[in-house]
């Protein structure tokens, strides 16, 4: 049962192994309730999301996007999560500009012992998305006829 | 039986919605469009812009072969009756509705019937093309002046050629004069928007003749002369005339004989589409094998490719004609302005660029 | 722009490199062509005017040749960036750097005078009259300039070898360099949105743009069109295509030089220089960083500082 009312909406989530998805974990291990619309997809790193797979996710029908890695100055990898901060902010900024609300994309920091900040992140998130709804539909090509247009 | 007819200038949006109003074709009438300042063939929908005053950027060839097009989809479930088998549920139904192209120059008439021999001249006809082509009517306007680029009547098309389409449509003083070629055309004429057209029809022949011999005068008459084989198998030549090419799709996917695809599979867990899409000889993965060798890795051999094809290939298989409508487009629309007509003329002349 | 000046410059620079590539006569007076010049004799065919608007050093890092090539400010920046990013070697360049008034956008020309085949035109300090066969038109070129060259910030070359011509100093104040962005965004989402979906409409997924870009050089591996790793589909649904023009901006942020070849080369006229432009002022508002400008730099994305001055950490809301 989700903790957030309705529908249940497709929010999907880049965890790094080493904090993001060990918070996750710890959260689980818990058993702090936490609304179940997020899909998570484990990475390496925060530095390996490619802004492209949030892009990706978001145009493709996705409700909402949340990358988490590792807190700053602590990345296993010791620089990736600085280089994902760049390019996520980047990011971030750019999606208003061709339409698409930046509330549905959201980074952040949480380590494998920080289950409770993850279950605060997660159910924050997921309750916005839920109040901003559904992404919107692209124009889909219904007919042959939409193809003309080329 | 009515061959002509006549539509008074200002009127041109209330035939095309008479057409489109009939239930069957709602949405299926496609007419250029102003998109911005670009000119697309469109469907007529309303706030759309009809603009035929100057060529669209594109051609309609996308009605009857789309730039994708899903051939079938298939969906893998269980066998209830033994879990270990897979059934596949397979839709492959072909859209084909009634379509008619309003407003297209000759020369996109010449490119649909180009591309007909491809699709129908074969051991294995193409279903998917032949429904649509065999509901589409195309209505065709005299091209008033050349534009840019614009070399129809070397290539034996011209700006009044009728051969190639159901209705002819002509711009005269105030209005159109509409003439049935075909017997698709004949349908077209008897809506009721559209007037008798008797009286107009020598002014329009003189229309047609006068802007046959204007485009003959600017661009030059059909050129007959064959290519010269010596230099179309000169490296040399082709290294220099692909000098500048930057190896894009623009004058493939603006050109109305083109028609080469690809098809895809494309699944996601256990869905799918079999598709059917537009691919281009200018490209590199367009002859990369599964080894990694590329056949036609430098970009002269993929021009030698694109030009040889429509002057010189289709001609072998189809009686010597030409896989070229000289609309121009692919001048036009180039983005470093490579000239198919100029490059053409060096191989028939001999001479190096 | 000075073509005497600039063929002297060529005839004595032509001897040390392989090929110079300049601009010659092309379709019309609107359109000339990027032109490999290799022996003297075709150095009279050059011609250097507003309408010279192809960005000649995107032809750089596929030419394994010594090459010395004419760039405009904008132009020089590209240079700069792809020494700076280590995809072209600097000994192997030699830069003839041309100031620039700003270039022609043929596509505004051809609307003004609607559409009509151009017979000739004749190029004054500000403006550009075109011959018709039915009217000639004059007009300014700042009417018809690429939008590109209303804030060029940049029109005398930053790096060059030879300078054909005179210093140009930016017209335009720094402040209003991305103001056309700023008022964009003004916009609201739904607005953006319905723009965006509009242009990428018409989108025929041609790849002018990217083959046209000189900093997209990836070409054959670009991930558009490879199907492992399996990014995009080949159907021609408005996602895929936004998509794709998402991959050509994300991938130039803080690389590109504002050329504006991608919008230029766009065959259906879709502004796609604006979605790159608008990450540049991200970049410069975030780093300070604008790219190509000098070859000891490192892109914005390519490094990072632990303490980052201008990110702060985002709340949900």
């Amino acid at each position: 049962m989700s903790v957030v009312e309705g529908k249940e909406l497709r929010i999907v989530g880049f965890l790094c192994n080493w904090c993001s998805y060990g918070g996750a974990d710890t959260a689980g291990v818990s058993r702090f309730k936490q609304p179940t619309d997020l899909r998570i997809i484990r990475v390496p790193c925060s530095g390996r999301v490619d802004p492209l797979f949030v892009v990706k996710a978001l145009i493709n029908g996705a409700d909402g996007v949340l990358v988490s890695g590792c807190h700053p100055r602590d990345c296993h990898y010791s620089d990736g999560n600085y280089y994902a901060r760049r390019r996520l902010e980047m990011l971030k900024r750019f999606l208003p500009f061709v339409g698409i609300d930046a509330r549905r994309f959201h980074y952040t920091w949480v380590s494998a012992s920080e289950g409770q900040r993850w279950q605060q992140t997660v159910t924050e998130f997921t309750t916005l998305i839920h109040e901003l709804g559904p992404t919107p539909a692209f124009p889909q090509d219904q007919t042959v006829l939409k193809e003309v247009r080329a | 039986m009515k061959t002509s007819a006549y539509l008074k200038k200002g009127k041109e949006k209330d035939l095309i919605d008479a057409l489109d109003t009939k239930a069957r074709l709602q949405g299926h009438v496609i007419v250029p469009c102003l998109d911005g300042d670009t000119v697309t063939f469109k469907p007529a929908e309303p706030g759309c812009t009809p603009c035929f005053s100057r060529p669209a950027v594109s051609p309609p060839k996308g009605v009857i072969y789309p730039q994708s097009e899903t051939l079938f989809s298939f969906k893998f479930k269980k066998d209830p009756e033994d879990a270990r088998r897979t059934l596949i549920d397979l839709n492959d139904a072909i859209e084909a509705p009634d379509t008619i192209i309003f407003g297209a120059r000759p020369c996109d008439a010449r490119g649909i019937a180009i591309i007909d021999r491809a699709f129908s001249q074969t051991d294995t006809p193409d279903p998917y093309y032949l429904a649509r082509r065999e509901k589409t009517t195309i209505i065709t306007l005299t091209c008033p002046e050349p534009s840019t680029g614009c070399f129809c009547t070397r290539v034996g098309c011209g700006p009044a050629e009728k051969s190639d389409s159901d209705v002819m449509m002509t711009e005269i003083e105030d209005g159109y004069l509409f003439e049935a070629l075909t017997d698709k055309g004949q349908a077209i004429l008897k809506n009721p928007v559209l007037e008798d057209g008797t009286a107009h029809e020598a002014r329009a022949k003189e229309v047609q003749g006068a802007a046959h011999e204007r485009m003959v005068k600017e661009v030059g008459e059909t050129d007959t002369r064959p290519v010269d084989p010596e230099l179309f198998h000169s490296q040399a030549f082709w290294e220099k005339a692909a000098e500048r090419c930057l190896g894009c799709g623009a004058c493939t996917y603006l050109c109305p004989t083109c028609y080469c695809f690809n098809i895809t599979d494309e699944q996601v867990v256990d869905k799918g589409e079999r598709i059917r899409s537009w691919d281009a000889c200018m490209f590199h993965h367009f002859t990369l094998e599964a080894s990694g060798h590329n056949p036609r890795a430098a970009k002269a051999l993929r021009l030698k490719n694109r030009i040889g094809h429509k002057f010189v290939y289709y001609g072998e298989k189809y009686d010597g004609i030409i896989a070229c409508s000289g609309c121009g487009r692919c001048i036009r629309g180039c983005p470093v302005s490579m000239e198919i007509s100029s490059i053409v003329a060096a191989l028939k002349e001999g001479t190096k660029t | 722009m000075n073509i005497e000046k600039l063929k002297e410059i060529v005839r004595t620079v032509l001897p040390s490199v392989d090929v110079v590539i300049g601009y010659k006569k092309g379709l019309d007076a609107l359109h000339p062509v990027p032109c490999f010049v290799t022996s003297p004799d075709e150095i009279d065919a050059l011609v250097l005017n507003p309408a010279c608007t192809h960005n000649l050093a995107a032809y750089l890092p596929s030419l394994k040749k010594k090459t010395a090539v004419v760039v405009k400010g904008c132009e020089s920046r590209t240079v700069v960036q792809l020494v700076q990013e280590g995809l072209i070697k600097r000994e192997n360049v030699v830069v003839i750097g041309v100031p620039c008034q700003g270039v022609l956008s043929a596509r505004k020309v051809l609307n003004a005078i609607n559409h009509q085949p151009v017979v000739e035109a004749a190029f004054e300090n500000d403006a550009v009259i075109v011959k018709t066969r039915k009217a000639e038109t004059r007009l300014a070129l700042n009417d018809v300039a690429s939008d590109k060259c209303l804030t060029c910030q940049y029109p005398t070359p930053v790096l060059s070898d030879h300078l054909a011509g005179e210093q140009v100093e930016s017209k335009v104040d720094e402040q209003a360099a991305y103001q056309d962005i700023r008022q964009f965004d003004a916009q609201s989402l739904e607005e953006r949105r319905a723009y965006w979906l509009k242009e990428f409409d018409r989108c025929i997924r041609c790849y002018a743009c990217r083959n046209a870009c000189p900093m997209c050089v990836c070409r054959e591996s670009c991930i558009a069109e490879t199907r492992d790793p399996h990014w995009m589909s080949q159907k021609a649904t408005l996602n895929e295509k936004m998509m794709f023009h998402m991959i050509h901006a994300i991938h130039l942020a803080g690389r590109c030089t504002e050329c504006g070849e991608c919008e230029r080369a766009c065959p259906m006229g879709i502004p796609v220089a604006k979605l790159k432009k608008k990450i540049n002022m991200e970049m410069k508002e975030l780093f300070g960083y604008e790219p190509g400008i000098s070859i000891d730099d490192k892109p914005p994305m390519y490094t990072f500082k632990v303490e980052e001055e201008k990110i702060e950490e985002h709340k949900i809301r």
